[in-house]
């Protein structure tokens, strides 16, 4: 609001000017004019003045005046001794109406000031909050808040420091004509560091010191501290009381901030830590994305896999059978090892899924003895004459437990065929089935050789093969079937374990969480 | 039986060549198609007695063929799956196929299964109608509801009696959970789905002559329960 001529001309110079050439007027008119009309025409000049230069002008003039009407324009002239008592009563009012509307001058210009400067406020924040949301590249966003940050604190650099969860992102704007380092120094790196690590605001000076506010007990008590003599003011970014990055302002002379601008920091500071945490979103959801692609590639592999390696098994057994029939014994071995090349490939299948977490696993209500029966049943192709004894409990009503009944028939298949190859062909297992502490201990016990104290829990790890004498011709698999056993147990609240059976052999327990039956018996009376 | 047509509805030439092979000595004649559509038309045109479907077709899902199969096909649709989804198998049953077997099968259990469904497809329902009736060493009679083995007589609870009857009339046929639940229930939902299972345990212990070996209702993991009748 500065009228044209004060660049070139002092506001207060051109007023005392007007002044002297209002007071020079008005002493050629004096013996027509009256105390009065002289006090009017000093008080608009006064108030002129006041609105147009600010208070401490007008309250200068205002003196001026006074000094004037008692000088020049009261009897006796040219003393400022005054003869009349009402004469005071001219002055004292001047001095009061010109003091008081000096003063609501200036605070009306106040407010009016602090309005265009909210205004403008809003504006930059406006267009801001749109760039953080519309510009696609992180740096961009932050760049354009960056920019507008320097151009509103006015200072020679306005850097962004981000720590990002994939990569760090730094941006720095530099003001035009501003001397200032190439790179941001070591010190200062360091001290960016600080900032992310503690969220608090820090400073440095001139002579090369650096200012680390304590514990904040109030914000602004940190920025005086922090802004006496700075050259550099690095502040927290801070969103959901997380620390994302460190805005660092820099210039040549010392940092000042005043309260508007100090409010304007703080928002402009929360918008380029809602940037920062809207890019770390993008970039989680971009990662996500990804995984998920990968996982759907992976579930599609092993589909493919296990349906692309069947095809072929299922052509060659076909024919080995086939060749049979032609009196030509290696056709029985041609089918045996497809055999086996399957169950490697499930087991290595399955292994995979178990490590992705991608098994599923269906609990439900199953009875012990029909996963007892369906376990022998699979396994009877295998026997050659071998005994299988199984001996379960016949009370009423039946063991039941909350178990997914496939994995489980797995894993207690599984455990037979161990105790079958283990152990002398001669010699039967035993497939006891308990029910202890809410448990139920499915128990697979040969009369093999047993297993040494070193190796009972290596027995359980993936690949671990047990007895160098087994060769892998007898059909062993791939050394997966106790890992993927124990780890299919415990995914259903499960465990195998083992123990050296009394009399000599192996015992495997299988254990799984037991139910009961008292529901079923409800259902079962309310149909009778 | 010899003059039966058998089709078959698979991707890959070598598994068609395998299967028509097996069936060679079983059937009259094997037709065979390379898309689900072929095999539909084939099927439309050609009536067979016996269908056999691959999953993993080229142009259509298996389930879908496999329903549009059913919406005029009464003939025994037998599945052939490399994926060992049990969810996956139970689903293709409940909609309309009779059997499946599992990639890599060996000819004998495959020229087994086909002609068990061609049995039963044929004497089923005849069979169910005449009572008493001998599976085993058990004599059953599903109309008076009695059974007896030898001189004793065996009782059994009402939820078993509908197991029984439905797993007698649908013998050689893999029943889901699902569809023994429907059939002995009446319900397509509810709990007590759960223990169709503890119900299967009992009525073994009862006509089983070892539940742990059991050689009437055998279990299909996953799946369900196929009744295999005592030839």
């Amino acid at each position: 609001m500065r009228r044209p001529s004060s660049r070139w001309v002092p506001p207060w110079l051109f007023w005392t000017l007007v002044l002297a050439a209002v007071t020079g007027g008005m002493l050629l008119l004096r013996d027509e004019l009256d105390q009065a009309h002289v006090a009017l025409v000093y008080l608009m000049v006064v108030l002129g003045a006041s609105a147009s230069a600010g208070r401490a002008v007008g309250i200068g003039l205002a003196c001026a005046g006074f000094a004037l009407i008692d000088f020049f324009f009261q009897p006796p002239y040219d003393t400022l001794t005054i003869d009349k008592r009402p004469d005071w009563l001219v002055l004292i009012a001047f001095l009061a109406t010109a003091a008081v509307a000096t003063q609501l001058l200036a605070r009306a210009r106040a407010e009016a000031e602090a309005a265009r400067r909210r205004a403008e406020e809003i504006d930059r924040l406006s267009l801001l909050g749109a760039e953080t949301l519309s510009v696609g590249r992180a740096e961009e966003a932050l760049g354009a808040i960056a920019h507008v940050i320097r151009d509103t604190i006015a200072v020679a650099v306005c850097e962004i420091f981000v720590r990002g969860t994939a990569r760090d992102i730094e941006v720095r704007v530099t003001g035009a004509g501003h001397a200032v380092a190439a790179d941001t120094g070591d010190t200062s790196r360091e001290l960016v560091a600080w900032v992310t690590a503690n969220g608090r605001v820090a400073a440095e000076r001139p002579d090369g010191s650096v200012f680390r506010a304590p514990r904040p007990p109030n914000e602004n008590v940190s920025f005086d501290l922090a802004l006496e003599d700075a050259r550099a003011l690095l502040v927290p970014l801070i969103v959901h009381e997380r620390t994302v990055g460190v805005l660092r302002l820099a210039d040549t002379e010392a940092i000042a901030l005043d309260p508007p601008q100090r409010r304007f920091l703080a928002a402009l500071s929360y918008y380029a830590a809602l940037g920062i945490e809207r890019v770390r979103l993008v970039a989680e959801a971009e990662h996500a994305e990804a995984l998920r692609e990968a996982d759907h590639l992976k579930d599609a592999l092993l589909a493919s896999v296990s349906h692309d390696l069947r095809t072929p098994l299922t052509t060659i057994k076909a024919l080995a059978h086939d060749i049979a029939f032609t009196g030509d014994e290696r056709a029985a071995v041609i089918e045996q090892q497809a055999d086996r090349l399957n169950r490697m490939v499930a087991d290595l299948l399955e292994l995979s899924r178990l490590n992705a977490g991608a098994l599923p696993v269906r609990r439900e209500l199953n009875a012990a003895e029909d996963l007892v029966g369906a376990a022998i049943q699979q396994v009877s192709g295998a026997l050659n004459g071998r005994e299988v004894r199984a001996s379960i409990e016949w009370s009423e009503p039946v063991l039941v437990g909350e178990f997914d009944f496939v994995h489980s028939l797995r894993i207690l298949v599984n455990l037979i065929e161990n105790a079958l190859k283990y152990s002398p062909a001669d010699t039967p297992i035993d497939i006891e089935v308990r029910r202890t502490d809410g448990m139920l201990h499915i128990t697979v016990a040969d009369r093999g050789p047993g297993i040494t104290g070193a190796e009972r829990e290596r027995i359980f790890d993936p690949f671990y093969r047990l007895i160098p004498g087994v060769s892998p011709d007898d059909g062993a698999g791939a050394g997966l079937g106790l890992a993927i056993a124990r780890r299919l147990a415990e995914a259903q609240g499960g465990n195998v374990t083992y123990a050296d059976r009394i009399g000599g052999g192996s015992c495997f327990t299988l254990q799984l969480p037991a139910s009961s039956l008292e529901e079923a018996e409800t259902v079962e009376r309310v149909h009778d | 039986m010899r003059d039966d047509t058998v089709l078959v509805i698979d991707d890959e030439p070598q598994i068609r060549r395998v299967v028509s092979n097996a069936l060679q000595s079983e059937v009259a004649r094997v037709l065979e198609a390379a898309t689900g559509n072929q095999g539909i038309d084939l099927a439309n045109a050609e009536r067979p007695a016996l269908i056999v479907l691959d999953l993993g077709l080229p142009d259509r899902a298996g389930v879908d063929v496999c329903k549009e199969l059913r919406k005029w096909s009464s003939a025994p649709i037998v599945v052939l799956s490399a994926r060992h989804s049990d969810q996956e198998k139970a689903l293709l049953l409940d909609t309309g196929a009779d059997d499946y077997i599992t990639k890599p099968f060996s000819t004998i259990e495959f020229t087994a299964r086909i002609r068990a469904n061609l049995r039963r497809a044929q004497a089923a329902q005849l069979a169910a109608q005449v009572q008493p009736m001998t599976i085993g060493d058990l004599l059953v009679d599903l109309n008076a509801r009695t059974l007896r083995r030898g001189d004793s007589s065996i009782h059994l609870t009402p939820i078993e009696w509908e197991l029984l009857r439905t797993f007698v009339t649908q013998a050689g046929r893999t029943l889901t959970h699902q569809q023994l639940f429907n059939a002995v229930w009446g319900r397509a939902f509810g709990d007590p789905q759960q223990y169709l299972r503890v119900h299967v345990a009992n009525l073994r212990r009862k006509i089983e002559q070892d539940a742990v070996r059991p050689q009437l209702i055998v279990t299909e993991p996953g799946v369900g329960y196929r009744f295999e009748m005592p030839r």
